[in-house]
């Protein structure tokens, strides 16, 4: 119980701590903690991990996709990661189906990333862009902003895509 | 390097410093401390937050059109370096931080202008009415030099023999 009303408090999951917390807590996000904090951002703001919810930001055909492995990364995967998923929702005319295992580049992370400036960047919302093995997007059109640190990154090809680059 | 605008205090934020936030419509918004990241999540307007520049520059607290202000403004164009260039705008920029801080202060005691007049007015009147709060009554008979002087108000004097005789 303590640990639960602390992160309430410690929100924006800053630190490190704010993974292991979660993890603590159990995978699951608890619906306690988000009526407490019904005023402040609802987002809750730690690695994206096992089971995580993101939205597919590409015209690859998926909407929704649960992240089922973050590669790289202990706690799991930040702004600009490649994460492998699985589709929950899927438009039905699209290049991928539903209940199919895919990887996935984070374009949009809800937890601040240090640039290399010093600064921090956080998103609105934890969204992906769909992959093949080799990086390549499969959709051919990317929606909303994208970090440039996808640059440093190398996926090059979703930066030329995407609409707007934060 | 660019030296960036607080959305919700207007200070300047240097590098190093602060969050960004990107909403979903890709509207940027910069925070320099987590003080006014907060503020912004709580959904409150830095026109109505006291401490803000917003706030001040909408009430008339601060300067709001100068012509130093001129000298700040967002430039897209990047200007090739030119070594005499720098020197000569590194020399202006303090000299323009003198002159907008010198007309700031004769804002501020524009602002000010009535209040040294109307505190000693104030003074007095608080004087001469609620002098029983410093002085029992009775001590200030008994020294006439304590209390203020008297205005003497001319009664004729077959008055003043009647006030006595109803005594």
């Amino acid at each position: 119980m303590a640990a639960s009303f602390a992160s309430k408090w410690f929100l924006a999951g800053r630190s490190l701590l704010g993974g292991l917390r979660n993890n603590s807590l159990g995978l699951l996000r608890t619906s306690q903690e988000m009526t407490c904090s019904d005023f402040l951002s609802q987002q809750r703001r730690t690695f994206i991990q096992m089971r995580t919810n993101l939205k597919v930001v590409d015209n690859s055909g998926a909407k929704r996709v649960m992240c089922i492995q973050a590669l790289k990364g202990k706690k799991g995967a930040r702004l600009g990661d490649t994460i492998i998923a699985s589709v929950k929702e899927a438009q039905p005319g699209g290049k991928v189906k539903k209940g199919s295992v895919v990887y996935g580049v984070v374009v949009r992370a809800a937890m601040q990333r240090g640039c290399c400036d010093g600064s921090e960047v956080k998103f609105d919302d934890n969204a992906v862009v769909l992959v093949n093995k080799q990086g390549e997007p499969i959709g051919t059109r990317v929606f909303g902003p994208v970090p440039h640190e996808l640059r440093k990154k190398k996926h090059v090809k979703i930066l030329s895509l995407a609409e707007h680059i934060a | 390097m660019r030296l960036e605008k607080c959305w919700f205090c207007s200070s300047t934020i240097y590098p190093g410093h602060g969050i960004q936030f990107v909403r979903n419509d890709a509207k940027i918004f910069r925070f320099c401390r987590s003080k006014c990241h907060k503020n912004f999540k709580m959904k409150r307007n830095p026109r109505k937050v006291k401490w803000t520049k917003a706030y001040r520059r909408l009430h008339g607290k601060d300067m709001t059109q100068d012509s130093t202000f001129e000298f700040e403004r967002k430039r897209n164009r990047p200007e090739r370096y030119d070594r005499n260039i720098t020197e000569n705008t590194l020399k202006a920029i303090k000299k323009i931080d003198k002159v907008r801080v010198d007309r700031e202060a004769r804002h501020h005691a524009k602002r000010m202008k009535g209040k040294k007049a109307k505190e000693q007015r104030e003074a007095a009147k608080e004087l001469e009415q609620s002098i029983h709060m410093v002085k029992a009554p009775v001590a200030l008979q008994q020294e006439p030099s304590l209390t203020l002087p008297k205005i003497k108000v001319k009664v004729s004097q077959q008055q003043a023999e009647e006030n006595r005789m109803e005594e």
